[in-house]
């Protein structure tokens, strides 16, 4: 009954919807608004359970091809959760050690780790390019990104 | 005739040495600044604000209004390269310029853009010049209930922004709207699915979802499909268009031109909405639509033509009424304030010289991107030749620091990287991602003036119904969203006879 | 070198940056006498904007940026930083953060009052030190030209009969700025405050529906207005300031004081600094800040923002603004629409 991914989905979107709706009830009311704050919350809470449920009965159309195209390889999916980690890094060192010094490690390690092998190319890609980003923002367009430690 | 002589101090103004030179240093920063994810138009004029202190008020003027449209003219390449839309009038050109690059078509579809944003920007500095005066009391036209009606015309271009299944594209659009519903309502100032959270309290910043949706996710898919190698070299940065494709463009450019300018006029309708209806309509009218979507050269050219229109067009309440129709006009605004220049209706038969002189200075300035642009083209194309790992890294780091750049707020980030995930995801399972930004950009003002009207009624529905633009624009919106749908199950019957 | 050219940049483009440290070593023993000596700081400042770009917070911090560094009054370079979100909720935050930290100030208006009083914000006016303010903007009441009032008593006695077919428009959201100086003004002349129908319009339309006949009544600021007066499209009923404005055109608009109604609001604008600042600290910024309010530059920046003068030192700040709380607070009470 759960086989065909759309059912799994819709089921999913109507646990969404069932929060949403909740979190709308929750919304004070306003004695002099015609229109109230909770009022389109609640439409589109109800409006998503009635798509859900014409999503959940709707023939399955999917080819094969479209269900083996979701098919992650483990390798492949190894490499997306390592990008994400290092997204996270990123943003989590980005006020704490500075634009120049995060980017570089990213822009470095990220290619490293996604297969790049010319390591010359790569360390002067990484130095150069956010070091002419971090000039261009502080000193033309008077953007100040965060410096961190390295001391200009 | 005062106009005529005005007119002629203006060209005089836009031809002197100065006038051309700070034309030229206007659209230069302007284009580049626009190609940088996040920095859109109204960063580019705050950033110039400082630097036009001491300078001739329409010299100053002139600048701004360069950069302005410069900004708008060089939001596109991010957007046909990296799938990576740096303001909102650029999304729908993403839809078909993102596809051709895949092809090994970027120079083309940057030179499509390129052409398209010029020829727009062109004619519509001529409609601007015909008609600013006569077509200021169009601009306050538009109320609530108008807006309203434009909004919804505007939703029901998400059943023609999908090609499978039109439920999904739907959920996909509540979804859309579902997000902007958070932060701070307009109407009651209550706090709506914040969670306490104080970063929220703004709402989501659209730069966010649409970084997130197109970009990220593209990254996603990029480092799983490892078959496709890298494209010809060659190819990528040839500009080549053919004669049938410049034939198939010229009607799309020639109608959206004059579509996006009155859309523009409209105070808060804007470049982004221009963008999308010019979209919609040239896909209707197309005699594929299937091919848009796919990477059409009509579907880069009709939105590329449309906001750059459009941003011609929120010159005229500008200048000929002193109301900034947008937040970039409203910066703009500001920044004349500071030189002495209060536009507004007097503006135009007391200074003369200044009204007419950047105005005429828009040709100018939209010839020098052409040229500034076209060489470059083959150099930026050549950007998707970067090996496929350092391309990577490279687009999420800028794709981060266009979102940072904006709001200063690491929070915005993470927001970023989840809704890459929710735009990866929805990719997997074929949720199509443009009804939700199309939704995220409509939905919320489509609630703001239906309530806004609403309540300058005392609840009454009839405000839609005797406002004859506002019922003209529904009942289209009806048509547009019933017609195919009945086509289609008229079709499906004779097949099935 | 490189400093030298970079304050330069600095100088020339009104913009600082962060973290440069200015190039005036050798000017420091003419500059010698911060405060009473006993504070300076100790590495460069920043002053925070809570919003993007080109609005009022962040024009007032680049602009006092720019005057400190033309003048000379500080040794330290000054950059702006802009933390925009929930309304400077997530500025302040960031401030509130900066405890001890007397480096990191910010410019704040009657928002760090109001949004903390609508639960927006988790920290308010009494989290951080008032250093000074510097600035006042007041409130204007237009309508077209064609309306049947000629001033603010007609309006207000025709929206105590009929409510309901007058509308209120601004630009910000119900129980802020627009929506709050209407309200104080019109509460003083005897109008139910709930009874207001005030309609917020954020994306630049407020005018155009003044005009287009949606709204009847635009409640913003003296500056939005004056084109729009001079050009015979509207009328300004009642500004919220004391006295008479000075200049072209404002010097016409009457004061809701001199039509009997005794209320103003004041859009004050001014400078604090993060929680726990010693008297000496305080007294260097309170020094440097009235040295920059009294130069001609700054007059000169006044008046082409059309700003008014209205210096306060920390006490006197902070004095007044706890009266301004209390007003605020209660005028939230009286329009409080939220049923229980």
């Amino acid at each position: 009954m759960l086989r065909p991914a759309h059912r799994k989905i819709s089921l999913i979107l109507i646990a969404l919807s069932i929060f949403y709706l909740y979190l709308s009830f929750q919304l004070p009311s306003f004695t002099n608004t015609v229109i109230d704050a909770s009022t389109m919350p609640k439409a589109l809470g109800v409006g998503l359970i009635i798509l859900s449920l014409i999503l959940f009965f709707s023939p399955d159309k999917e080819t094969k091809e479209d269900k083996e195209k979701r098919i992650i390889p483990k390798e492949d999916l190894r490499k997306i959760i390592g990008v994400v980690f290092m997204i996270l890094a990123y943003i989590f060192l980005l006020e704490r050690l500075g634009f120049l010094l995060v980017s570089f490690l990213f822009i470095f390690f990220c290619s490293l780790f996604l297969g790049y092998t010319k390591h010359g190319v790569n360390l002067i890609v990484s130095i150069l390019f956010p070091l002419v980003l971090y000039s261009a923002f502080t000193m033309l367009l008077g953007i100040s990104l965060p410096s961190g430690i390295i001391p200009f | 005739m005062g106009s005529l002589e005005g007119i002629l101090s203006g060209v005089q103004l836009a031809f002197s040495i100065e006038g051309i030179l700070f034309v030229f240093l206007g659209v230069l920063a302007g284009t580049l600044i626009g190609m940088m994810p996040g920095l859109g138009p109204i960063s580019a004029i705050a950033i110039m604000i400082p630097l036009t202190y001491n300078m001739d008020p329409t010299v100053a003027l002139v600048l701004m209004a360069g950069v302005y449209y410069g900004a708008v003219f060089g939001g596109s390449t991010s957007s046909i390269l990296l799938n990576a839309p740096g303001i909102s009038g650029t999304v729908a050109t993403s839809f078909d310029g993102y596809p051709m690059a895949q092809r090994g078509e970027a120079g083309k579809a940057l030179a499509v853009a390129a052409i398209s944003s010029f020829v727009g920007g062109t004619v519509s500095v001529v409609l601007l010049m015909l008609f600013a005066p006569a077509l200021s009391s169009v601009a306050v036209v538009f109320g609530p209930p108008e807006y309203f009606a434009l909004m919804v015309l505007g939703l029901t271009a998400i059943s023609s922004l999908s090609d499978g299944s039109t439920v999904k594209a739907l959920i996909s659009a509540v979804l859309g709207i579902m997000a902007v519903t958070i932060g701070i309502d307009s109407q009651t100032g209550t706090t709506r699915f914040t969670f306490n959270n104080p970063n929220l309290l703004e709402g989501i910043d659209f730069l966010v979802v649409a970084l997130g949706l197109f970009a990220l996710s593209e990254v996603c898919a990029l480092i799983i499909n490892r078959s496709q190698t890298s494209k010809d070299r060659k190819s990528l940065g040839s500009l080549k268009l053919s004669k049938s494709e410049l034939k198939d463009m010229s009607g799309p450019v020639g109608r959206q031109s004059i579509l996006g300018f009155i859309l523009g006029v409209l105070p808060g309708a804007g470049a982004t909405i221009a963008s999308f209806i010019g979209y919609i309509t040239e896909k209707k009218l197309a005699k594929k639509p299937k091919e848009f979507g796919k990477g059409a050269v009509r579907g880069v050219a009709a939105p590329e033509t449309a906001n750059n229109a459009a941003t011609s067009g929120a010159f005229v309440p500008l200048l000929s009424l002193g109301i900034p129709g947008s937040g970039t006009t409203a910066v703009l605004l500001g920044a004349l304030l500071v030189l002495d220049i209060q536009p507004g209706p007097l503006l135009m038969g007391e200074q003369p010289q200044l009204f007419w002189g950047v105005i005429v200075s828009m040709y100018v300035g939209n010839l020098f991107l052409l040229i500034l642009n076209l060489p470059l083209i083959p150099y930026i194309a050549k950007i998707l030749a970067i090996p496929r790992p350092l391309l990577i890294s490279l687009v999420i780091m800028f794709s981060m620091i266009g979102v940072y750049s904006i709001s200063f707020n690491t929070f915005d980030l993470y927001l970023l990287l989840i809704f890459g995930i929710i735009g990866y995801l929805m990719r997997l399972f074929k949720f199509p991602p443009a009804p939700f930004i199309l939704a995220f950009i409509l939905g919320g003002m489509m609630e703001e003036s239906f309530r806004q009207a609403m309540t300058m009624s005392n609840n009454d529905l009839s405000v839609f119904i005797n406002k004859p633009i506002a019922l003209g624009m529904l009942i289209a919106a009806f048509l547009s969203f019933v017609v195919p749908i009945w086509q289609g199950y008229y079709r499906k019957k004779k097949h099935a006879a | 070198m490189k400093k030298f050219w970079l304050s330069t940049l600095a100088l020339c483009t009104g913009l600082t940056l962060a973290a440069c440290g200015g190039g005036e070593n050798e000017e420091s023993n003419a500059d010698n006498n911060a405060g009473d000596g006993s504070w300076q700081p100790e590495q460069s400042i920043e002053f925070v904007a809570p919003s993007g770009a080109g609005g009022g917070w962040d024009t007032t911090a680049r602009m006092a940026a720019e005057g400190f560094e033309e003048q000379n009054i500080m040794d330290e370079g000054i950059g702006v930083v802009n933390k925009e979100g929930g309304g400077g909720a997530v500025g302040w935050a960031y401030i509130a953060g900066k405890a001890e930290n007397p480096h990191h100030l910010f410019v704040a208006s009657p928002p760090l009052l109001l949004i903390p009083l609508n639960g927006q914000s988790e920290y308010g006016y009494e989290d951080f030190t008032p250093i000074a303010n510097m600035i006042s903007d007041y409130g204007a009441f237009a309508v077209r030209e064609d309306a049947p009032w000629d001033d603010l008593n007609e309006l207000f006695d025709d929206m105590k009969d009929n409510p309901d077919n007058i509308t209120v428009i601004g630009e910000s959201s119900p129980g802020s700025m627009d929506h709050i100086q209407f309200i104080k003004i019109a509460k003083e002349a005897g109008v139910d405050p709930q009874s207001v129908k005030y309609v917020s319009a954020q994306d630049g339309s407020t005018m155009t529906n003044l005009l287009n006949g949606n709204a009847d009544v635009y409640s913003t600021g003296v500056t939005e207005t004056v084109e729009q007066v001079r050009a015979g499209e509207i009328k300004v009923l009642g500004v919220t300031a004391e006295e008479r404005l000075e200049g072209e055109v404002v010097e016409d608009f009457p004061t809701a004081v001199e039509q009997g109604i005794d209320a103003t609001f004041i859009n004050w604008r001014g400078f604090f600094g993060p929680p726990g600042m010693t008297d000496a600290q305080i007294a260097y910024y309170e020094e440097k800040f009235q040295e920059l309010n009294d130069s001609a530059h700054w007059e000169d920046t006044r008046e082409k923002y059309a700003w008014n003068e209205l210096y306060m030192d920390s006490e006197e700040y902070a004095e007044f603004l706890k009266e301004e709380e209390k007003t605020m607070q209660e005028l939230l009470d009286d329009v409080n629409m939220q049923e229980e």
